[in-house]
């Protein structure tokens, strides 16, 4: 950080006080940091200034006039006065104004007891009203989609939420219709305001006209307890704030953190954990039809697994994880399965990658410090919704330059200059030929990837000018081996001799990064320790503990097909839908003879497992997660389940193992990981509570490049696949009971207009899309979303089955298209 | 009578150019090519001319003050001519468009600006057609475009019509708007000569004020600053309207008595009526009571007198009026016309329009009159923008001079309906 020099930062006085703040900060901001309260409705120090509220006019020294504290910037010597007479009469007066036309219904408004306009009323206003005539009758409750209600008798035409449409959404979806006393919030035509972050607009009315239908009259503010927790959805792990009351969620709300979130989260978060009461939960333990206590189900889970190790020994049973399991969780499940029963059959992901990086692991605002984004095969909008928020703030605020480098084309496009679009599966050798070039070399092959070395030329050009080069790629949206061609063309970025360079690995999942860093991983220990440090893996671990690869999760469905597999642990996963081959992976799972799943919900893996336990998960559990930025942050529980939390039960399975470590709580699990996992030394509860922390960045491995695999072949009549992600996914945890139901779609699949015609394909029609023996039902849809040669099929639904198109073993998959 | 803006304005065809050239139209531009751009902002200063829209803000001061080497640079000529009593742009655009053209590229050539719109209010749709007709003419011969008559500069030029909103004469919203947004005033500063459309520097000029540039670079800025007052320079067209004989738009020689304005233009108050009241400037500024008659029109005189020049529109009342009528439809315009953008301004209006309307219905209350004064305060000054402050100078002047009618309305209110 460098210090902030004098010329850097303005000191003025605030009502005798004086402050020191850096420049253009605005006297309202200034004021805060002295404890002084300047009534603001209209202002938000994200959206900037604005002044159309007029509450917060100050007297200043030198100025003819009341000013506005919230778009007047601070300037060396500047006076100002909060207090004076004239200020309380224009307070007074403007606050007049603002209740002449609002409502009185105060004791039914959701707002009430969190409401600026009433803590400004009694803290600056006028004693009574001189209005006598009758309000203005505007519309109550109307929705203004699904999930948000707006009262526009409230509404005191602030603008918070129409510029946060316009300045932080970048839409303008929602806006201002009419003029003067008639002026309302609205959205052209009267659509439904259904964006992906609709719902912040509830958080930031400092009235009772946004409101979230869902928690309309069902509690008082006061009357909620409120849990300080992280989203469990994506790869960002937003923090948020859990309202409850009497053990039932009542509504989630932003809990600002800027190293994260910046102050927003997406409709996901807000509405998507009605998971927390669905009936599709599994609530009790059960050996098939039979319901156990959590004590018998863990004796029973482990006495079956003794036996199959006694018989077949211990890489006959595996474990598949997910990141969606908190730190502790996955670092306890590992613990198990390595040192308690000796495999490294343990994996939690279909796609590669390995822990570590060759550039520094950079946080979620380094986007901001960057001069040049790189987007590499990563779909923002629907894999990390924040993120792309972050993106656009960049872009166009800030003097972020944004390139997007994929197989698809991505709403975030609207904002890169360039967009470079491959073809499907040729990803390894752009990033080879990328690499070549930054070194000086010509970049091969070029030809087969839709790209032209000019383009290439050009992007190297690009990162060879840029400063600080911040690279976000995710890694589930490569293809075959490309990850280790990713790799390194990051660290030549790296070396270039002016430019900085940092990279996010972002796969959209809650804990991906946390998973790999417990090393729930075939070929690596905690703290991306590989097995070939085999004597201080024996020395940290134990001597028994196991240095021979293990199955990959991919593998380890193989091997319960083959029969050499013959036990899985199955933990917050629902392989049967989301692993490549669908009904085939079904298949190989029944012929284990033990399958233990341990979730939240019923899926079609539980359906099949000999023994399932409950999974409390997000709302109910505590513990870290580590985000894409490398950020380790505390969850914390606002639900009050029956069962146990998980790394209880997976204790107590452990210690049927002889594991007798005794845990009083979940974060002696932290303090564990904390002395046994590289780069989580310093993370302690006490310091990650309220920002998190980011943990130092684990050890990268300078793995050597892989031989390329065979080229893919083309099959006549054939096009290649490209499974898309879609933040509304109607699954498991976005279940039809779900209020986000009107946000889920039909299954589309998206051609390019080359292939559309000579397949004769229009747009609009339905289409069945074949491959592996299965086939998925889909909408034609004519929009080059990639580029020809290939189709982007977005996964929608569980039910859809996209995944049974995929074969395990192809690095890329061809489908045929047929009407 | 000294004409420059009204000179010849009623020669048949002068809106085509072949006519406007007769008469002498476009000649400013060769003398104007001839000199520097820096000269020409000279001389535009040295001649004294005012920004004819309502502030009388120094033009050539404003043009100097565009932000330094930042390029490109906008000229929007403000031809949202919207003020109660005001039409005299209306006339100017029916009229003569191509002076307006001319002072347009001279202000363009002047302050390196190579493209210019012209906002024209929404309702002025003939005339926007007349401005878009004489644009293709002047295109025709050169006067627009790439490298007008060899000099090396270029202009655009382009007509926008307004939606109707009278808020877009207030300058940064008539760039919101312009850019396609809502028309509601953004914040000041940045000034738009610093950041206007579009971010970038920008001048935005009265149709009027413009009409003027083409007078001086073809006389000189002496010329122009022999006519007037030593501060209010040259001429000024004023649109009277109300209780008199003759209403119109008449050019003046700044500093002329309204009284000789009244009598001697507008052909004296109607049926040999006295006069009441007069508002000077617009519906935007206090209204005068009969005795300041006498008072020059001219920029300091007026204020002197306690009210403004404003945009020149002469309103006067004769003694049948009741005044608190004329105060109640101007403020039932500022309701109609405040974009809702700030508090006092939205929500002041209507409640003023609310009150006014029971004096006016005679069901007042006395105490009203001090609660009007009361809210006048509470926006005064506290607005957003200056059309809070426009709407209170009627009812605040009204009530400080006409308090007697308002009070002959709240006894009548006392006197039980039989």
């Amino acid at each position: 950080m460098e210090t902030a020099t004098q010329q850097d930062t303005v000191t003025l006085t605030i009502d005798g006080k004086t402050v020191t703040v850096p420049k253009g900060t605005m006297v309202v901001d200034a004021a805060k940091k002295v404890d002084i309260e300047i009534p603001v409705f209209c202002y938000l120090e994200k959206l900037g200034p604005f002044g159309c509220c007029r509450m917060c006019l100050v007297e200043v020294e030198k100025m003819p006039k009341l000013t506005t504290a919230c778009t007047l910037a601070v300037n060396n010597d500047m006076v100002v006065k909060t207090t004076t007479e004239k200020v309380v009469k224009a307070q007074q007066g403007v606050l007049e104004f603002t209740l002449l036309n609002h409502p009185l219904d105060c004791p039914v408004c959701d707002k009430g007891g969190e409401c600026p306009l009433q803590d400004n009323t009694f803290k600056f206003g006028p004693p009574d009203t001189r209005m006598e005539y009758d309000r203005q009758n505007r519309d109550k409750a109307t929705p203004l989609s699904p999930v948000i209600t707006i009262d526009r008798e409230r509404c005191i035409a602030c603008q918070r939420c129409t510029r946060y449409s316009e300045i932080i959404e970048k839409d303008q979806a929602l806006v201002m219709l009419y003029r003067g006393f008639q002026n309302k919030v609205a959205t052209f035509n009267d659509q439904p305001y259904d964006t992906r972050f609709s719902g912040n607009v509830i958080d930031i009315c400092p009235v009772g006209a946004l409101t979230n239908t869902d928690f309309r009259f069902t509690a008082r503010a006061w009357d909620l307890t409120n849990a300080s927790t992280l989203c469990g959805h994506c790869g960002c792990n937003c923090n948020m704030t859990l309202g409850v009351r009497l053990n039932e969620m009542k509504r989630i709300t932003t809990r600002p953190n800027d190293a994260v979130d910046d102050g927003w989260i997406c409709d996901k978060a807000r509405w998507g954990y009605d998971f927390t009461k669905s009936k599709n939960r599994i609530q009790k333990p059960r050996k098939r039809d039979e319901t156990l206590t959590i004590q018998d189900a863990c004796q029973q889970v482990a006495g079956e697994l003794k036996k199959i190790i006694e018989q077949h020994g211990p890489d006959s049973v595996g474990f598949i994880g997910s990141g969606y399991g908190l730190n502790e969780e996955l670092y306890l499940y590992q613990k198990l399965f390595r040192t308690r029963i000796g495999t490294n059959n343990i994996d939690h992901k279909t796609y590669l990658d390995t822990p570590g990086l060759p550039v520094p692991q950079w946080d979620l605002p380094s986007v901001e410090a960057a001069d040049l984004v790189l987007l590499i095969a990563s779909d923002p909008t629907e894999e990390l919704p924040i993120l792309d928020l972050r993106i656009k703030k960049a872009v166009t605020r800030l003097e972020t330059k944004l390139v997007t480098l994929n197989d698809q084309t991505t709403l975030m496009d609207d904002y890169a200059t360039p967009s470079l679009r491959y073809n499907i599966g040729s990803d390894a050798t752009v990033f080879s030929a990328l690499s070549a070039v930054l070194s000086g070399q010509p970049g091969q092959g070029l030809e087969s990837t839709g790209l032209e070395s000019g383009q290439i030329q050009s992007l190297a050009e690009t990162l060879k000018s840029a400063k600080k080069v911040c690279v976000i790629y995710n890694p589930a949206g490569l293809t075959g081996t490309s990850i280790h061609n990713l790799k390194q063309l990051l660290s030549v970025i790296g070396q270039l001799p002016d430019t900085e360079c940092g990279a996010l690995p972002s796969a959209p999942v809650t804990n991906a990064l946390g998973a790999m860093d417990m090393g729930v991983l075939p070929d690596f220990y905690p703290g991306g320790r590989p097995l070939s440090d085999g004597a201080a893996i024996q020395k940290d671990w134990g001597e028994n503990a196991p240095v021979k690869p293990g199955w990959t999760a991919l593998e380890m469905i193989e091997k319960a097909k083959s029969g050499e597999l013959k036990a899985l642990v199955v933990f917050r996963c629902n392989p049967v839908v989301d692993f490549p081959g669908g009904a085939a992976v079904l298949e190989a799972l029944q012929k284990l003879e033990l399958l233990v799943v341990h979730d939240i919900m019923e899926t079609e893996t539980a359906q099949a497992a000999h023994f399932v336990i409950p999974s409390n998960g997000p709302g109910f559990d505590e513990g870290t997660t580590t985000n894409i930025g490398g950020r380790v942050q505390q969850r914390t529980r606002g639900l009050t389940s029956d069962n146990p939390h998980d790394w209880k039960i997976i204790a107590m399975i452990a210690r049927e193992f002889g594991d007798e470590t005794l845990y009083k709580n979940v974060f002696e699990v932290t303090a564990e990981i904390a002395g046994k996992v590289n780069g989580y030394a310093a993370i302690k509860r006490k310091d990650i509570r309220r920002e998190g922390k980011t943990r130092d960045p684990v050890a990268s491995i300078n793995g050597s490049l892989p031989e390329a695999g065979p080229s893919v072949a083309n099959v006549a009549g054939s096009l290649k696949l490209r499974v898309a992600q879609f933040l509304f996914c109607h699954d498991k945890i976005l279940d039809a009971d779900s209020q986000l139901a009107h946000q889920f779609k039909s299954s589309s699949v998206h051609l390019h207009e080359q292939d559309a015609a000579e397949l004769g394909v229009k747009a609009g029609d339905e289409v069945t899309v074949f491959a592996e023996g299965w086939s998925v039902k889909a909408e034609a849809v004519i929009s080059n979303r990639c580029n020809p040669g290939g189709v982007v099929l977005p996964k929608i639904s569980d039910e859809q089955g996209v995944m049974g198109l995929i074969h395990p073993g192809h690095a890329v998959q061809w489908v045929q298209i047929k009407k | 009578m000294t004409q420059i803006l009204f000179k010849g304005i009623d020669t048949p065809g002068l809106t085509s150019i072949d006519v406007y050239e007769k008469q002498g139209g476009y000649a400013a531009l060769e003398k104007a090519f001839a000199r520097e751009p820096d000269e020409i902002v000279e001389m535009v200063k040295a001649s004294g001319l005012r920004g004819r829209g309502g502030a009388g803000f120094p033009c050539g001061l404003k043009w100097s003050f565009l932000a330094k080497d930042v390029f490109p640079r906008y000229l929007c000529c403000n031809s949202d001519e919207s003020e109660p009593g005001t039409c005299k742009d209306r006339e100017l655009l029916m009229k003569n468009p191509h002076l307006c053209i001319e002072g347009m590229i001279l202000c363009a050539y002047a302050c390196r600006i190579e493209t210019a719109y012209n906002y024209i209010r929404g309702e002025f749709e003939e005339y926007g057609e007349i401005m878009d007709r004489a644009i293709a003419e002047a295109y025709e011969r050169g006067y627009l475009g790439k490298n007008i008559l060899g000099s090396g500069f270029n202009l655009e030029m382009y007509t926008h019509m307004g939606a109707g909103a009278y808020i877009c004469g207030e300058e940064s919203a008539l760039l919101t708007s312009l850019e396609g947004g809502r028309g509601e005033p953004r914040m000041k500063p940045p000034f738009p000569a610093v950041e206007g459309l579009y971010s970038k520097p920008t001048i935005v000029n009265n149709t009027e004020t413009l009409c003027v540039i083409p007078f001086i670079v073809n006389n000189g800025p002496e010329a122009y600053a022999a006519i007037g007052t030593e501060k209010s320079k040259g001429t000024k067209l004023v649109s009277v309207s109300g209780h008199v004989n003759k209403p119109g738009n008449y050019e003046i020689v700044l500093g002329t008595p309204i009284s000789e304005i009244i009598d001697k233009y507008a052909g004296g108050i109607r049926n040999g009526n006295k006069l009441k009241a007069f508002i000077p400037g617009g519906s935007s500024v206090p209204m005068l009571p009969a005795d300041k008659v006498d008072t020059p029109y001219d920029y300091e005189s007026l204020v002197a007198a306690g009210s403004m020049l404003g945009s020149g529109a002469l309103i006067v009342m004769d003694d049948t009026t009741n005044v608190v009528a004329e105060v109640l439809r101007i403020t039932s315009f500022y309701m109609h016309e405040s974009c809702g953008k700030c508090t006092p301004c939205r929500e002041g209006t209507r409640w003023m329009h609310q009150i006014l309307l029971e004096i006016q219905n005679k069901v007042g209350k006395p105490e009203q009159l001090d609660l009007l004064s009361d809210i006048c305060d509470n926006m005064s000054f506290k607005c957003f923008c200056p059309l809070g402050d426009a709407a209170i100078a009627p009812v605040l002047s009204s009530i400080k001079y006409f308090r007697a009618d308002y009070e002959a309305l709240l006894e009548s209110a006392k006197t039980p309906v039989a």
